[in-house]
């Protein structure tokens, strides 16, 4: 199986063990879910130890057939573009499960929660690490059950409307980017048969029906197809994120998810839109993205600009932090469409930070709502008399988010801005300067720009609000606002910590995607040259096809196979 | 007139199904007291029997063999479907003996008309030979009018049962027509193998074709696609709720079955396609529709019996799609019908397991809301529904959504069919919305007073088995899709052999 295969699993095996532990024993549920995700915690440090900064392609690859009759294989890999993103994920999960008020106020049925979470865990790392596209597919839907139960079991007043909005609106996404994936599948295979029969030298080892990642992302489909199964891929991936327009299901799912729920939502779940971009949609679609890239870069900004003003007028403190999740992660967006080093990197640095940043800040709202039963901001202030510690780990979470330097959140939101800056280069420099007037990177910087200042500002006025001030509300007062104490206290000091050593010391995570990201960069424009080529073209594969092996031997003499255009 | 005992041993299941209901029934008048547990542990006895016997054939039937001149054939793609009716009349037995006890009409005739329904279904897939098609399906149909209407007490299932039969015996009648133009055309054909060899000459003239479209209609009549599906919701709301799903799942995987077969062998797949008689178009229509008003309709159902029988008139429009695919010519159209079918047999027969489970006398618990709270009443029942609604809305790692996931696989080999792989995917998105509104009732609500359903371990094992089967077949498809891919092609080229 691998250790990739192990990760993955762990968390469904540790699911299983609670599920026959008998239902009254409540310990020996949280403390079978804790261990199992400690377990894979400790699994993806090995993974961390073992991976090798210098490779660009895929590493640790675990590859075991699944329904062969279908070309369905449970390939698993991975590079410098998910390795973090899996760090986070194992990271946030014990976390989650050792939180004592992730279940919320409705403390019952741990059991049930013990499993969700440990079955999202395993289909979010099976997501990120899928190199098979059905395989991608079974766990991006897995995914979605647990967290609708999460939300709608465990949630809040209107936890149905929310649990039933977010599964529909996840789902009309992901439905149509199956119908595209079936869609390459069979050209795949049409393209197969034809190169086989033509004989070529690499296509010997294939088969014709393959799901394979290496495949679909090699494969170049003509300007109208390719458009249509980018779109596919594109709203799966722009809900998720989520992008203005597509956004609206996020406060509600994030202000109706217990404290659990919202922190995986926010650190994990929401990455899987601009990781979707970056190791799907992109790569395989060049010519589309490159069409589209205004259009998006332009959606992201509004979003983050929307976000921010949203989030400034809001009176609950969930909906707000919730709403600075929008404004964030349109950020990460306009980072991976700059095409360049900087802003692609700062993208995923952006991703992470904004998954202990806002996770923390979830935590924090968890924390409040626990105490004073309410999320309204009105309803606060003076709390910092009452609770020091948290105030403190409270402060140093709303700086991350805010951008401050030397926490986390600096460095993903500088590298991004840069990037923007100089996205205009970036472009040209590749042989693809945007002409059309859309396409203003310097202007998309400086409105992004400004949401730096409205994060700077709504944060702190969430914090002044909640913190300081008069401590004049009877029910802030009484004996329940206790200060955080036992586990909340070693969370928030595992988040603090977590926060500002991303935020003095980025080196060790961007040495590790330096190489990923420039592969990726090279790959994408090598492959929209050979697109914009003739975009007419039927389908075809881009050379040097295929995989690592083969790219080894193309550079190392052996003339790169032809282009078989074959016609349909 | 040659008879082999080799042809009697081929179809063996089928015999030993049709002695065992006729072993019930006699069993039947020697019982004293009131309770005939001991003839639903005779019938699933003898189920398992067949299980075996199937099991045992399923070596030999490698090659497929044409028994008894043509009427019959053996081959893997029947096994595979005789194996998938004769679990499904095991479950309903299962869960049959404590909902009829429950609700104080059993009677022991049930037992032998579930095995002889079965054994009119396994017909059905068996059939080579209009007439053996016909026979099977009046079986079939007989006996489960007979079971829609058993519990004499209950108006709503005497009224299901009338509508059933009367639509019912209309639309044999258009069967039986359209065969006889059929045999008038071809000049007297009625082995699939005698039709495939004259469509050429045929295929084109208007009696041939009239006769096509009435056996066509009368089995989408069968399986509930729109526009013949009035009768669906109806009956199967009318029904005891152990019979709905025996016949939502049975009865019209049967009928799939059945019209699997006619196509690929009688009006031989793509040639009548070709010849411009234009059934693809027409069939792809019938299923988009079906998609559309079955997932629209079980939208607004607050019985849940209603909204899963709409759901299942959904589900034949799905299986529909694959039927265009084959007649686009596309392969393995054939063995994503099978393996949807198996997955949907599985499937429902859980959901209305449960149905039937979690009713008490007097209080059926049918509509939506009734079903609040049942995650914390009983877990496991609560579960194993979840694991049927997902599979049904197409949700993996489930049954349900690899069958859909192969069918879709299959139609999107045709740019013809794309529309229609469009309007599946968008439909289910809409049929989570109300597969989900029962598991919003089960675990999302508080429930309203202390229920509790009656104490039955042949349920459980029932609902084990399905769920086991559900997840398994979502899985692991691979074992069933490699069986299911042995059939087809096959059979036709074995019966050509046969004739040569």
């Amino acid at each position: 199986m691998g250790l990739l295969g192990w990760i993955t699993l762990l968390p469904l095996l540790g699911a299983i063990l609670v599920m026959v532990v008998p239902r009254e024993e409540e310990a020996i549920h949280r403390g079978l879910g804790l261990f199992a995700s400690v377990a894979t915690f400790l699994a993806s440090l090995l993974i961390l130890s073992g991976f090798d900064a210098a490779t660009p392609g895929f590493q640790m690859k675990v590859d075991v057939p699944w329904v062969e009759s279908l070309g369905i294989r449970f390939t698993l890999g991975i590079d410098g573009i998910s390795l973090w993103l899996v760090m986070l994920t194992t990271f946030i999960i014990p976390l989650t499960l050792l939180f004592p008020q992730s279940i919320g106020l409705r403390n019952i049925r741990v059991r049930e929660f013990t499993i969700a979470v440990l079955v999202l865990e395993t289909g979010m790392l099976g997501a990120f690490l899928a190199l098979d596209m059905f395989v991608f597919y079974v766990f991006w839907e897995l995914m979605l059950v647990p967290m609708y139960f999460i939300i709608g079991i465990w949630g809040g007043e209107r936890r149905l409307y929310a649990s039933i909005k977010f599964v529909l609106y996840t789902l009309v996404g992901s439905l149509l980017m199956l119908a595209a994936i079936l869609y390459m599948y069979m050209q795949a295979h049409e393209l197969l048969v034809a190169q086989k029969a033509a004989g070529g030298e690499m296509m010997a080892s294939l088969p014709v029906w393959t799901f394979s990642y290496e495949v679909f992302s090699h494969l170049s489909l003509p300007f109208l197809p390719q458009m249509l199964c980018f779109g596919a891929f594109a709203l799966a991936f722009m809900i998720k994120v989520p992008l203005f327009p597509f956004h609206t299901w996020l406060p509600d799912a994030h202000v109706e998810a217990p404290t659990g729920g919202s922190v995986i939502l926010a650190a994990v779940l929401l990455k899987f839109g601009a990781y979707g971009f970056l190791r799907f949609a992109m790569p395989m679609f060049p010519l589309a993205t490159y069409q589209t890239a205004p259009l998006i870069a332009w959606l992201a900004v509004i979003g983050i600009i929307f976000g921010a003003l949203m989030a400034y007028v809001q009176n609950d403190v969930k909906k707000l932090v919730a709403y600075s999740s929008v404004s964030h992660l349109g950020f990460v967006v306009i980072g991976l469409l700059t095409l360049n080093a900087q802003g692609i990197q700062g993208g995923l640095y952006q991703m992470l930070a904004h998954g202990i940043s806002t996770g923390g800040l979830f935590l924090g709202v968890g924390i409040l709502y626990d105490r004073r039963h309410s999320r309204k901001l009105e309803d606060f202030g003076g709390l910092w008399a009452k609770m020091p510690v948290f105030a403190v780990c409270f402060l140093v979470i709303v700086l991350a988010s805010g951008g401050l330097p030397g926490l986390c959140g600096f460095v993903g939101e500088f590298l991004i801005l840069l990037g923007t800056f100089n996205a205009k280069q970036g472009w040209t420099a590749n042989g693809f300067p945007h002409d059309t007037m859309f396409w203003n990177p310097i202007l998309m910087a400086a409105l992004a720009a400004t949401a730096v200042i409205l994060a700077a500002m709504y944060l702190l006025m969430m914090y002044q609000k909640i913190m300081f001030g008069p401590l004049d509300k009877p029910e802030n007062r009484a004996d329940n606002m206790k200060d955080i104490h036992g586990r909340e206290k070693f969370v928030f000091a595992v988040i603090v910590a977590a926060a500002v050593v991303m935020g003095v010391m980025p080196r060790p995570i961007l040495s590790r995607t330096e190489a990923s990201v420039n592969a990726f960069i090279s790959s994408f424009t090598d492959r929209l040259k050979e697109a914009t080529r003739d975009p007419e073209a039927g389908p075809h594969f881009y050379p040097p096809y295929y995989g690592d092996r083969e790219v080894a031997a193309a550079q190392g003499g052996t003339a790169p196979v032809a282009n078989a255009e074959v016609a349909r | 007139m040659n008879f082999k005992v080799e042809e009697l041993l081929a179809i063996a299941p089928l015999i030993l199904m049709v002695v065992m209901g006729c072993a019930i029934l006699v069993a039947e008048t020697f019982i004293k007291g009131r309770s005939r547990a001991g003839l639903a542990w005779l019938g699933v006895a003898g189920s398992l029997g067949t299980v075996a016997l199937i099991v045992n054939q399923w070596a030999l039937a490698a090659q497929p063999q044409s028994i008894f001149q043509g009427m019959l054939v053996v081959d893997r793609m029947s096994l595979l479907f005789d194996a998938t009716f004769v679990i499904s009349g095991i479950i309903t037995i299962l869960v049959s003996h404590d909902y009829m006890q429950e609700h104080g009409f059993e009677f022991g005739e049930f037992y032998p008309l579930v095995l002889f329904t079965v054994s009119g279904m396994m017909m059905v897939s068996h059939a080579t030979h209009l007439l053996s098609l016909l026979i099977g399906i009046e079986t079939m149909s007989i006996g489960a009018y007979v079971l829609t209407g058993c519990w004499r007490g209950n108006p709503r299932s005497t009224e299901g049962a009338l509508k059933y039969y009367l639509m019912g015996a209309f639309a044999t009648g258009f069967m039986v027509y359209g065969m006889a133009l059929i045999y008038g055309s071809t000049g007297g054909a009625l082995t699939y193998e005698g039709i495939s060899a004259k469509i050429g000459a045929v295929g084109s003239e208007p009696i041939f074709l009239v006769g096509f479209y009435f056996i066509l209609g009368a089995l989408i009549f069968k399986v509930a696609a729109v526009p013949f599906h009035m009768w669906a919701p109806d009956a199967y709301e009318g029904a005891p709720s152990n019979v709905t799903g025996f016949m939502a799942a049975g009865v019209k995987a049967a009928a799939f079955a059945g019209l699997l077969r006619l196509m690929q062998s009688a009006f031989g797949g793509t040639q009548l396609a070709v010849d411009g008689s234009g059934w693809v178009e027409i069939l792809s229509i019938v299923a988009m529709l079906t998609m559309i008003l079955g997932n629209l309709a079980a939208l607004r159902q607050e019985n849940v019996k209603r909204m899963l029988a709409y759901s299942s008139v959904a589900h034949a429009g799905y299986v529909l799609v694959g039927f265009c695919a084959l007649g686009l010519g596309l392969s393995g159209a054939d063995s994503s019908v099978t393996f949807y079918l198996i997955a949907y047999t599985f499937t429902t027969l859980g959901s209305f397991a449960v149905v039937a489970w979690v009713g008490r006398r007097n209080d059926e618990r049918l509509t939506v809301d009734s079903w609040a709270g049942l995650a914390s009443e009983r877990p496991g029942v609560a579960l194993a529904m979840t694991i049927f609604l997902l599979s049904l809305g197409g949700v993996p790692p489930t049954a349900g959504f690899f069958g859909k996931f192969y069918l879709f696989r299959i139609a999107m080999g045709s740019d013809k069919l794309y529309p229609l792989v469009i309007v599946g995917v968008l439909s289910s998105v809409v049929s989570v919305y109300y597969y989900l509104r029962i598991v919003v009732a089960m675990y999302f609500q508080e429930p309203i007073g202390q229920r509790q359903a009656y104490a039955s371990p042949a349920s459980r094992v029932a609902l084990l088995v399905a769920a086991f089967a559900v997840v398994a077949l979502g899985v692991l498809p691979g074992t069933v899709i490699d069986w299911a891919s042995g059939g087809g092609k096959a059979v036709v080229d074995a019966v050509a052999a046969l004739a040569r």
